[in-house]
């Protein structure tokens, strides 16, 4: 129970730290547009990044079968 | 009929003939105007086809957009132009744009991606709610000019948004909003931790100095909650109290000011139990609750606010010496003389100095054919200049101008609050009565039996009966219903509309673009004389080519124009084509022409004109407007309410009677002018009927106001969506009969909500006042009848989306589709 005494005023500068965090979340308008995140990831398909990253991931699967030491 | 092709782009009707074509997708589309097919050309050039597949909306049409004058965007490349609106970083210049023409999320991906494959573009990135881009880019390698051409190419209008004063402290307000919701939530965490260690149902050792050390915790924590999150509620309770109101402003602080305080005691003496964390939980459940409020108001207050550009970015000034200059409008001053071309709109108010012409009022007025101006005449800003080159001396500018005054009259308060939440105030005030009464009655008896604990029971009365699910009844609710209106279709500017529709028990329709589609297509060409139909065809053409009116629509691009045309309304257009002086319109004022009678009209089906020279009738054009698709649904749920049907239009022929008649409408009236409607409405309400309008505005505008509920729909002018309670976007009538249906259930939820928020605490209250109610029963009673009160609302938005889904992979077809 001794490490309460500890515990208690570290959870209150964690409180403090994530108060701050998202206090500079809202004030860097990271809150003022909810919507278009949602659709923005539907179109990422034709993406050609996103496109080199699937046919990348496909030809190293082959490769992560083999054992590992 | 036959069934005009759709645009590709646009969704707006083909004209036969036309030689629009683009290929799209790998098949070869049509369009309806070299605006659309460029657009899409752009948008396939620039590699981003499959915008054509993921969007869910047609696209607007570009040419709806005010004319792009390269000489006003060089204007916006001026350093001392750029300086409100653009911010330098380095190298960087970063602005905010308004786009108009965004008409799904499909186009916020193809504004984006198509300006990040511009050279020197850092960063674009859209909002899809207010429609406002933030563009980074290097203005050493493009100037700002070439963004908004790049952006029309695609099919957009942007301009430079720069927030004023409202719209900036709004944001703020919102913003400050969210941090005391994120701050009471936090904090309250760590409170309840605290807190809970201190209750004796969990039975827990704690020696004394832990005890003390929570205790001293919890109040730490505790105190930004109460003066940084819950000062609005102790301001709302005393302004309520100095006039004499009991509301839930009151009753809440009474409890988080009591808890608070009691709390405080509580620590310094070590006696007594902590209500800190019920502090927390007020908080944070209430804030949350209006914050709702607020989102849903301000996500349909952004919505009606793009009134959009009514002014020109820029008019030409005219200086002593007569040369004309073009300047920003922000830079005219009282009294400058401007040179207002024939297509542009007039930047301000004022009185023509030299100029003969006429003047497009349809947007203050709704008159759709243009009014003659000359010397000496008022003009007034927003206004379009149909037909010559005016010199107009300005008398009022921005926000004195006759047109801002008539949107401020239009812009009714959006704070005022929706009956159902005056509803849930009321109750509040009876409640707060009744537990002020009883906490006195009971705090007097336990004074006589055990003063010590007198003190503790009252507080733990006042908290558990604190109306926190009630104040979340009413804004869960609305916000719920308002969604899934908004994803039917049905944009709600008002907060008496759900309220209202359970009250309406009549209904006015317009014909026009509101039962109809709106958009004249020309069926039949039947010559009288010696010319073909192509011939009668760019005459007619020719004649109408200056009007705005839904007829003149229908005739399509004309190789030549007419001169000296002049409209008489509600009769037709009289102007001289090679030599020939001709009418179109009415029979019988075509006729007039050449002193015959009005041959008959050899159909019923559509809208006859007749088109004449001084020898005689030369052809008889049959126009079409086809019903909408979904009208006889919507005139079947309007019968099933039970409410008295009526169709008024300012449409004199016998279109009125054929549409009724298919639509089985028994009231019906054509031919009315704008004050002729607004006085049959008002016939009705004076015998004590609520009438809902659905109109498309654009000579309906006083009539939408009037109305108890009025109904835009989304292809209406500006200025109706503007005043109207309710928008329907994408102009699907079958919104509005799922609408119904929605309101009936929102009124019954919340009065759901209200009463089972009010037999919580009414249940609760015997039991405080036993004093069996400890802090933990408190916290744990708030909780679950707030939670329960929100998953009530939350039946609400779980509403199917309407017939249209996006289908990836096919050509769209507009939304009415066949």
């Amino acid at each position: 129970m001794a490490a309460l005494y500890f515990m208690i005023p570290v959870a209150v500068i964690v409180v403090g730290l994530a108060i701050w965090l998202f206090f500079w979340a809202v004030d860097n308008g990271q809150y003022d547009d909810l919507d278009s995140p949602a659709h923005s990831i539907l179109f990422d398909d034709d993406d050609p990044k996103h496109l080199a990253g699937v046919d990348k991931a496909d030809d190293k699967q082959p490769e992560q079968d083999d054992p590992r030491a | 009929m036959s069934h005009p092709t759709p645009c590709y782009h646009c969704g707006l009707p083909v004209p036969s003939g036309s030689r629009f074509v683009a290929p799209v997708l790998g098949e070869r589309r049509e369009f309806c105007c070299p605006g659309c097919q460029a657009v899409a050309e752009a948008i396939v050039q620039g590699g981003l086809e499959s915008y054509y597949r993921h969007r869910s909306e047609p696209s607007a049409n570009p040419e709806t957009f005010p004319q792009e004058l390269s000489d006003e965007l060089a204007l916006y490349d001026r350093p001392d132009v750029q300086q409100p609106f653009v911010q330098h970083q380095g190298d960087l210049a970063e602005t905010c744009l308004l786009v108009e023409g965004i008409s799904c999320a499909a186009c916020g991906w193809l504004i984006e991606k198509h300006l990040r494959s511009l050279p020197g573009v850092a960063e674009a990135r859209l909002n899809l709610s207010n429609h406002r881009l933030q563009v980074r880019w290097a203005d050493s390698q493009i100037p700002l000019s070439e963004l908004l051409k790049s952006l029309r190419r695609v099919g957009y209008a942007a301009h430079p948004y720069q927030a004023d004063k409202a719209a900036e402290q709004l944001a703020s307000e919102n913003r400050r909003a969210l941090r005391q919701i994120g701050m009471a939530g936090l904090l309250w965490f760590q409170v309840m931790m605290a807190t809970m260690a201190t209750w004796p149902e969990f039975n827990l050792d704690l020696s004394h100095s832990f005890h003390v050390i929570l205790r001293w915790t919890a109040l730490i924590l505790t105190t930004p909650i109460v003066f940084y999150c819950c000062g609005q509620f102790f301001r709302g309770a005393w302004r309520d109290l100095r006039t004499r109101h009991l509301t839930m402003d009151v009753s809440v602080s009474l409890a988080i000011g009591g808890a608070y305080l009691a709390g405080i005691w509580s620590t310094l003496t070590g006696q007594g139990e902590l209500y800190f964390d019920a502090v927390g939980m007020f908080a944070l459940f209430l804030l949350a609750g209006r914050y709702l409020e607020r989102r849903a108001r301000e996500r349909t207050a952004a919505a009606t606010a793009q009134l959009v550009n009514l002014l020109p970015g820029s008019c030409l000034r005219l200086d002593a010496d007569g040369q004309s200059q073009r300047i920003l409008l922000s830079e005219l001053q009282l009294g400058d003389q401007v040179l207002v071309q024939p297509g542009a709109l007039l930047p301000a108010d004022g009185r023509i100095l030299s100029g003969q012409s006429s003047v497009d009022e349809s947007l203050l007025t709704g008159e759709y054919l243009p009014l003659p101006r000359g010397v000496g005449d008022q003009v007034t800003a927003g206004t379009l200049n149909v037909e010559g080159p005016l010199t107009v001396e300005v008398q009022a500018l921005g926000d004195n101008t006759r047109l801002s005054a008539i949107v401020r009259l239009l812009e009714r308060a959006q704070s005022e609050k929706p009956r159902l939440a005056e509803l849930a105030d009321r109750v509040a005030h009876w409640f707060l009565l009744i537990v002020l009464l009883v906490a006195t009655v009971i705090g007097l008896v336990w004074w006589q039996i055990d003063s010590d604990r007198a003190f503790w029971v009252v507080l733990s009365l006042l908290v558990a009966t604190c109306p926190c699910a009630l104040s979340l009844a009413t804004p869960t609710a609305l916000t719920a219903a308002t969604g899934s209106l908004h994803k039917l279709g049905l944009l709600l500017t008002r907060g008496h509309v759900l309220e209202g529709l359970n009250q309406i028990d009549t209904v006015i329709f317009d014909k026009t673009g509101t039962l109809t589609e709106g958009r004249l297509t020309l069926r039949a060409i039947h010559p009288l004389r010696d010319l073909d139909q192509d011939a009668c065809l760019a005459l007619a053409a020719a004649l109408e080519n200056r009007s705005e009116h839904p007829i003149a629509r229908a005739f399509g691009r004309a190789a030549q124009a007419a001169d000296q045309v002049e409209s008489h309304p509600g009769l037709g257009l009289e102007g001289w084509v090679e030599e020939r002086r001709l009418r179109i319109g009415q029979p019988d004022f075509v006729a007039a022409l050449h002193d015959q009678p009005a041959p008959a009209i050899p159909g019923d089906q559509g809208q006859w004109l007749l088109l004449g020279d001084e020898q005689g009738p030369l052809a008889w054009l049959v126009l079409d407007d086809r019903l909408r698709a979904d009208a006889p649904a919507l005139i079947e749920a309007c019968r099933e309410q039970g409410w008295r049907i009526l169709l008024l239009s300012g449409d004199s022929s016998p279109m009125v009677g054929e549409i009724a008649r298919q639509l089985g409408i028994e009231e019906a009236r054509g031919g009315l002018t704008p004050d002729a409607k607004l006085e049959v409405l008002q016939q009705l309400r004076s015998k004590g009927r609520k009438v809902l309008m659905l109109g498309d505005g654009v000579n309906d505008v006083p009539v939408l106001a009037a109305a108890d509920i009025s109904v835009a729909m989304g292809s209406a002018t500006d200025l109706a969506k503007t005043s109207a309670d309710a928008v329907l976007l994408s102009n699907r009538l079958d919104s509005l009969v799922q609408a119904l249906p929605i309101a009936r259930r929102t009124r019954r939820i919340i009065i759901e909500n209200l009463g089972w928020a009010t037999a919580y605490n009414g249940l609760i209250l015997p039991f405080a006042a036993i004093g069996w109610v400890t802090p933990a029963w408190a916290a744990i009673g708030m909780s679950v009848s707030s939670l329960l009160v929100v998953l009530n609302a939350l039946r609400l938005s779980g509403q199917p989306t309407p017939g249209h889904q996006a289908s990836a992979g096919t050509a769209l077809s507009p939304a009415t589709a066949d």
